[in-house]
C-alpha cells in the first residue's frame, strides 16, 4: 500500500552549529535509496516534515536550492520535544522526511524582472533556497535585492555564505542588526525601518519577505507605501502543522491550508482571508 | 427492492459476511456503538441515537506504521467492511470525510495525497444506511442538503417497515450486491407505498430549514461581530461537540514506543483546544475561546462550502445532544443570519 505518511529514509551528512548559544543547527541529509532521491523533486519555499522515529515529525522550510543536488538542508532552531532531538543527532545518524510539502515562490514569473528578498532571523532558510535558485540561473533575473536582519550579528545563518555573497557584484546584499554592537560596521535598525530606508524601487520588482510574524506585519505595509502592488509580494506563513497534506486541519488560515495552499501567499491573497494578521 | 423479514435477517447476515466484515449497532451498557457483529441477535435494530459510526473507517486512535530498528512496517489491508445501519446523516458524513481524506492532490513532485488509511478501508466498503422513521428532536438534516431518507454517500438504503427491511441499491456496487442474492422477496407495490408514507411523515417531523443564501451573506460579515463573543461566553471548550460529530476529522500525530521500537499513530483531536494551533514559539493564532468556538462554525458553514461546496455537517444534532452547556448550532446559525 502507497502510505503517504511513510517518511523516506535519509542519512545525516553534516551538521554545522550557526549560533554561538548552539540553539541554531543545519543539517546537510542524503538520501539512503536513490529511487527516493530520483522522486524527490522540489523548488525554493517547500517544506518538509522532519520524522524521529520514536518523537515524532516537525516541519522545516527546505534550506538547500534545487539546483544543490548533493544534499537536502534543514536548519533547525531548538524549541520543543522534536527539536531538541533532532540537536542530538550526529554525523551518520538515519532520519526521516516526508515532502516535498506545499507550494513554492514563483521564481517563473520572476523571470526578467528584479527580485527583493526581504529575510528575519532564522527564517532565512528557504529564502536561501530562493537566493541560491536565482544565482545559478543569473541571467534569467534583473537586480537581485537582499535585506537581512537578525537581532545581533551573532543570529544570521550561513554566515560562510554571506561572506561569499558580499562579495559578489552581482547581487545588493544589506545586513542589518536590531541595536548598534562593537565591531559591526553595517546597517542598524529593524527590518521594516531598513526597508524603508533603502527604499527597493518597485518597478518590474517583485518582493518575497519571510521571517518572525511581526517583523512580517510591519514589513508589508512598508512594501505597500513603497508602491509594490499586493500580487508582486510574497511571504511564506507558518503554523503548526501535522500532517502537511491537507488532512489534519489544523493549519488553516481562513479556508486555505497553510500545509497545500502555502505556505506561500502572495498579499493579495492574504488580503482576502480575516484570519491571516 | 428487496425484502428481509426479520426474522430471517440471520440467513442475510450469513451471506454479508462471507465477503465483509460486518458492522451494525450493538447495544453495551448505556451506550448502543458500531461493532463487528456476527450474530443478528446481537443487533440493535431500532435505536436512532448511536454513537456516530465513524471510527468504523476513522479509528479514535489508529496506526499510521509500526517500526523496529529503523525498519518500517506498512499497515496490511483488511477484509473489505460493510456496515449495516448508518443514518443518513452518518452515510452522507463519510462523502464528506472522503473529500479531504480521499483527494489526492496532484502537483508536480508530488507523491500520493491520499490517506491510504482511510482509503483501504471506505473504497472497498458497502454502506447499508436505514431511513429515519421518527426523527429526534435534535435532528436539522433538513438544513444542510440531508434527509431522513437521504441516500448520499449510501451503497443500499433500506426501510424499515415494522415487519422487515426492504432493500434499494443506490451505488452501483450496492446494486450489485442485491442482485447477486437470492432466495428473498422482491417488494411489491404495496410495500413501496409504505415508504412514500413512511418518508412523508417523517418530513413532517422536521422544523422549517435556514435560509441558507441569506446564511451565506451573513457569515461572510460576520467574523468581527460581537455575536461571536456573546454565543463562545458559555463555551468550556471541552471539544465533547467535535469528539461525538459524525465530519470532524481532525487528528494529531503522535509516536509510541522507544527509538527502536514502537509505532506512530494518529488521535483524534478538536479545534477546540488550545493546543491544536499553539505553535513551539508559544505563539498561538487561536489563543481565544471565542477565536475557536468561530473556528469550528466558519469550517463547517463557510470554509468547508467554499472548499468543497457542501457544509461540513449533516445536522445530525449529536453536538447538541452532548453539549454540557447547551450549544445548540441551530441557535448558532440563526444568531448568523439574524445580527
Ligand atoms: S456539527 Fe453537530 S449537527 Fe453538524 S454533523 Fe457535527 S455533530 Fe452533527
Ligand atoms: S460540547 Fe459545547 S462546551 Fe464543549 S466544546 Fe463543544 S460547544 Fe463548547
Ligand atoms: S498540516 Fe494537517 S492540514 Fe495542514
Amino acid at each position: 500500500m502507497d502510505n503517504t505518511y511513510i517518511p523516506v529514509q535519509m542519512k545525516v551528512e553534516n551538521i554545522l552549529i550557526e549560533d554561538p548559544a548552539k540553539t541554531l543547527r543545519t543539517f546537510d541529509l542524503s538520501f539512503i535509496n536513490s529511487e527516493d532521491k530520483e522522486r524527490f523533486k522540489y523548488m525554493p519555499g517547500q517544506f518538509c516534515e522532519f520524522s524521529i522515529l520514536g518523537r515524532g515529525e516537525s516541519p522545516f522550510g527546505i534550506a538547500s536550492s534545487p539546483t544543490e543536488q548533493d544534499f537536502l538542508r534543514f536548519t533547525v532552531n531548538r524549541t520543543g520535544l522534536v527539536t531538541n532531538e533532532i540537536h542530538y543527532l550526529q554525523k551518520g545518524d538515519e532520519v526521516g522526511i516526508r515532502g516535498p510539502l506545499g507550494n513554492w515562490y514563483p521564481v517563473e514569473k520572476f523571470k526578467g524582472e528584479n527580485v527583493v528578498i526581504v529575510g528575519g532571523g532564522f527564517a532565512f532558510t528557504t529564502l536561501r533556497s530562493l537566493l541560491i535558485y536565482l544565482l545559478e540561473h543569473r541571467k534569467d533575473y534583473g537586480e537581485i535585492t537582499v535585506i537581512y536582519g537578525a537581532r545581533n550579528p551573532d543570529l544570521f545563518i550561513y554566515k560562510d555564505e554571506i561572506a561569499e555573497w558580499e562579495k559578489r557584484d552581482d547581487l545588493n546584499l544589506h545586513l542589518t542588526i536590531d541595536k548598534e554592537v562593537d565591531g559591526w560596521n553595517k546597517m542598524v535598525g529593524f527590518v521594516p525601518t531598513v526597508v524603508k530606508e533603502l527604499a527597493p524601487k518597485a518597478e518590474k520588482t517583485w518582493c518575497v519577505v519571510c521571517g518572525p510574524p511581526i517583523m512580517i506585519k510591519y514589513t508589508l505595509p512598508v512594501l505597500v507605501e513603497l508602491k509594490f502592488p499586493n500580487d508582486r509580494i510574497y511571504t511564506s506563513l507558518e503554523r503548526k502543522m501535522k500532517c502537511g497534506i491537507g488532512k489534519c486541519g489544523r493549519c488553516n488560515i481562513g479556508s486555505k491550508y497553510v500545509c497545500i495552499d502555502g505556505p506561500v501567499f502572495s498579499l493579495e491573497q492574504l488580503n482576502t482571508i480575516s484570519e491571516a494578521f | 427492492m428487496i425484502k428481509i423479514e426479520k426474522n430471517k435477517f440471520d440467513e442475510f447476515l450469513e451471506i454479508l459476511k462471507k465477503e465483509y466484515n460486518v458492522f451494525a449497532p450493538k447495544k453495551e451498557g448505556a451506550q448502543t456503538s458500531f461493532k463487528e457483529i456476527k450474530f443478528a441477535k446481537d443487533i440493535e435494530f431500532n435505536n436512532i441515537n448511536t454513537k456516530i459510526p465513524k471510527e468504523i473507517f476513522f479509528p479514535q486512535a489508529e496506526e499510521l506504521f509500526m517500526y523496529k530498528d529503523s525498519k518500517i512496517e506498512n499497515i496490511e489491508k483488511k477484509k473489505a467492511i460493510a456496515v449495516w445501519g448508518v443514518r443518513p446523516c452518518s452515510a452522507k458524513s463519510f462523502i464528506l470525510i472522503d473529500k479531504i481524506f480521499g483527494r489526492a492532490k496532484q502537483k508536480p513532485g508530488d507523491k500520493n495525497f491520499e490517506d491510504p488509511l482511510w482509503k483501504t478501508k471506505y473504497d472497498d466498503s458497502l454502506v447499508f444506511t436505514i431511513g429515519c422513521n421518527t426523527p429526534a428532536s435534535t435532528c436539522f438534516c433538513n438544513w444542510v442538503d440531508c434527509g431522513p431518507f437521504d441516500s448520499t454517500g449510501s451503497d443500499v438504503m433500506v426501510y424499515d417497515d415494522g415487519n422487515g427491511f426492504l432493500l434499494e441499491g443506490i451505488s452501483k456496487k450496492g446494486i450489485k450486491f442485491l442482485s447477486d442474492i437470492k432466495d428473498f422477496e422482491e417488494s411489491n407495490d404495496k410495500d413501496r407505498q409504505n415508504i412514500e408514507v413512511l418518508k412523508n411523515i417523517a418530513e413532517t417531523m422536521l422544523s422549517k430549514p435556514i435560509d441558507k443564501d441569506l446564511l451565506k451573506v451573513k457569515i461572510d460579515k460576520s467574523w468581527n461581530h460581537s455575536i461571536w463573543d456573546e454565543m463562545s461566553a458559555k463555551c468550556i471548550n471541552c471539544g465533547a461537540c467535535t469528539y461525538n460529530c459524525p465530519t470532524c476529522h481532525c487528528f494529531d500525530i503522535q509516536d509510541e514506543g522507544k527509538s527502536n521500537k514502537g509505532k506512530r499513530i494518529r488521535l483524534w483531536d478538536s479545534c477546540m483546544f488550545p493546543d491544536f494551533t499553539n505553535e513551539a514559539s508559544g505563539h498561538n493564532p487561536r489563543d481565544l475561546s471565542k477565536d475557536r468556538f468561530r473556528q469550528r462554525f466558519m469550517h463547517k458553514f463557510k470554509y468547508f462550502p467554499e472548499n468543497n461546496g457542501d457544509y461540513l455537517c449533516t445536522g445530525c444534532g449529536k453536538c447538541i445532544q452532548v453539549c454540557p452547556v447547551n450549544v445548540d448550532v441551530r441557535d448558532v446559525l440563526n444568531k448568523i443570519i439574524e445580527f
